[in-house]
């Protein structure tokens, strides 16, 4: 019995490998007696788990911080400092909560800063419409070179 | 210079990116909401700019100098922190340390059998009061998927041949502990002070991809990808 | 957070706020445990490569409320103790290869996701 969990597992962590950025299939929003146990999981999985997927050498890189990067990264401290939420949540919501495609495609800071702005809404600290409104003047101002 | 995986030219060096907009945009909304101040801003940004890789090589150097440092490192990392001038509870501004690093260092003793090598499968998770921020390879999808199941390929690739008869352990570091790599003192150093010997414990000796070495006082070098509009450069 | 939490762990730190609140833990260092494969829904610390593997406990650290009730603030949900448990490559890989039979990983779980072996 436990060596066919320890089975599932292994074909489950071999078929995720298959599934991003996008589901490969000729039809989306399939019946739900198209789908399997198997698929099922992989769909429900949290992203963040990727321990043991299949993956190619890559050349070890360092990276320059960007100041915007050191300024989400203390934005993100100071929200749990002062109780918005805590580390848990933001892994929660910048590791998981993104779905697959956004989990993979964002840099590692971007998901921190739209996990921040995400949560300010959710939390009712902002409306959703302020925040676009606050995108909206920072564009203007940066792009009117203040 | 286009990167590899680059989707677009490189930006012109004036040109704002999105996340540059999003991150000015949410940092002034939540001030304006009272979410935090600026001045919790400073003051937080201030102390991570402090963080670095010293106080860690001076626990390890000390540990190999001292076997009663060392037998409390083993046993409460917390604790020995404090004689390296590190208090994982009250250095930061927060008064219950940090948000995402928590109070619970654990110290992995390396031996001749076993060689221990830290990851953090599930995001990035890194002992940074006391080791500063981790690096950028350390966070990668790449690395997180390949440690923990070929762990001897990828030491190889950071430079590290293990011998057959000694034993690999990699910590996968996923829940509140965080985790600090105690690697064994170089031959040919048995009679060097603390100081000399903190020199050559290197950040990527304490995560477990390298082994101190007399010779080297830096990690091996790199590729580094530039920033667009870097943080102001400090000397740590 | 919630300003409570902040409360709580100031000048004490976490998960040193916990201390106490979890009981006697079940298992000990050196104890065989199997790792329960709970359903998947939302999230979890609890890394599929372990699933349904057998293990032994190196390391019992310390209590905390488990991670998918603090992703969702829930602060006040029972705390648990954490243990590190070790596995051999061999047992976590099926192509892991036999020439290294000592290589073994080690990572953490809460209480409610081991089994005794």
């Amino acid at each position: 019995m436990a060596a066919s969990i320890r089975q599932e597992i292994q074909q489950h962590i071999e078929q995720v490998g298959y599934l991003q950025p996008a589901v490969h299939q000729p039809v989306h929003a399939p019946f739900p007696d198209e789908i399997s146990h198997d698929f099922y999981r992989a769909l429900l999985r949290s992203d963040h788990d990727v321990g043991g997927q299949p993956d190619v050498p890559i050349p070890w890189q360092e990276k320059e911080e960007e100041q915007w990067e050191l300024n989400t990264y203390v934005t993100c401290e100071v929200l749990a400092w002062r109780g918005v939420w805590n580390a848990e949540e933001r892994r929660r919501r910048m590791n998981a909560d993104l779905g697959q495609t956004q989990y993979l495609g964002h840099p590692y800071y971007g998901r921190w800063l739209i996990s921040a702005a995400r949560v300010m809404v959710d939390k009712q600290h902002a409306t959703l419409n302020e925040l676009i409104d606050k995108i909206d003047e920072v564009k203007a101002r940066y792009e009117s070179g203040a | 210079m286009a990167e590899e995986h680059s989707h677009k030219a490189a930006p012109m060096v004036d040109e704002v990116s999105d996340y540059e907009v999003l991150e000015t945009a949410v940092r002034e909304l939540a001030i304006e909401k009272g979410l935090f101040s600026a001045e919790d801003h400073r003051r937080f940004a201030e102390y991570a700019h402090s963080l670095g890789p010293l106080p860690a090589a001076r626990l390890v150097a000390k540990a190999w100098k001292d076997p009663e440092f060392k037998k409390l490192a083993l046993e409460d990392g917390i604790k020995a922190s404090l004689e390296v001038g590190v208090d994982w509870i009250n250095d930061a501004p927060t008064g219950f340390g940090t948000p995402s690093d928590y109070t619970d260092l654990r110290v992995l003793e390396d031996t001749p059998q076993v060689k221990h090598v830290v990851v953090c499968t599930l995001c990035s998770c890194y002992p940074r009061p006391i080791l500063g921020h981790s690096p950028e390879w350390y966070r990668t999808p790449n690395y997180r998927r390949r440690l923990v199941r070929w762990p001897r390929q990828v030491l190889s690739e950071f430079g590290l041949q293990l011998p057959a008869d000694m034993d690999i352990r990699v910590e996968d570091s996923n829940q509140k502990c965080r985790f600090l790599v105690l690697p064994m003192q170089p031959e040919g150093t048995e009679d060097w002070s603390e100081e000399e010997l903190a020199q050559i414990v290197t950040r990527d000796c304490m995560i477990g991809v390298a082994l101190p070495h007399p010779d080297r006082k830096a990690d091996d070098p790199r590729p580094v990808h530039p920033a667009v509009h870097p943080v102001e450069h400090h000397d740590h | 957070m919630s300003m409570h939490h902040v409360e709580k762990i100031t000048g004490v730190g976490d998960p040193q706020c916990f201390e106490g609140e979890a009981g006697k833990p079940r298992f000990k260092e050196g104890d065989r445990v199997r790792i329960k494969d709970r359903p998947d829904i939302f999230y979890t610390r609890c890394q599929m490569f372990t699933r349904g593997a057998i293990g032994e406990v190196a390391v019992v650290t310390h209590e905390s409320v488990p991670p998918e009730d603090e992703a969702w603030e829930n602060e006040q949900a029972p705390a648990e103790w954490f243990y590190i448990v070790r596995f051999r490559m061999q047992d976590l890989w099926g192509d892991y290869p036999s020439t290294y039979p000592n290589d073994t990983l080690q990572t953490e779980f809460s209480e409610r996701w081991l089994e005794p072996a």
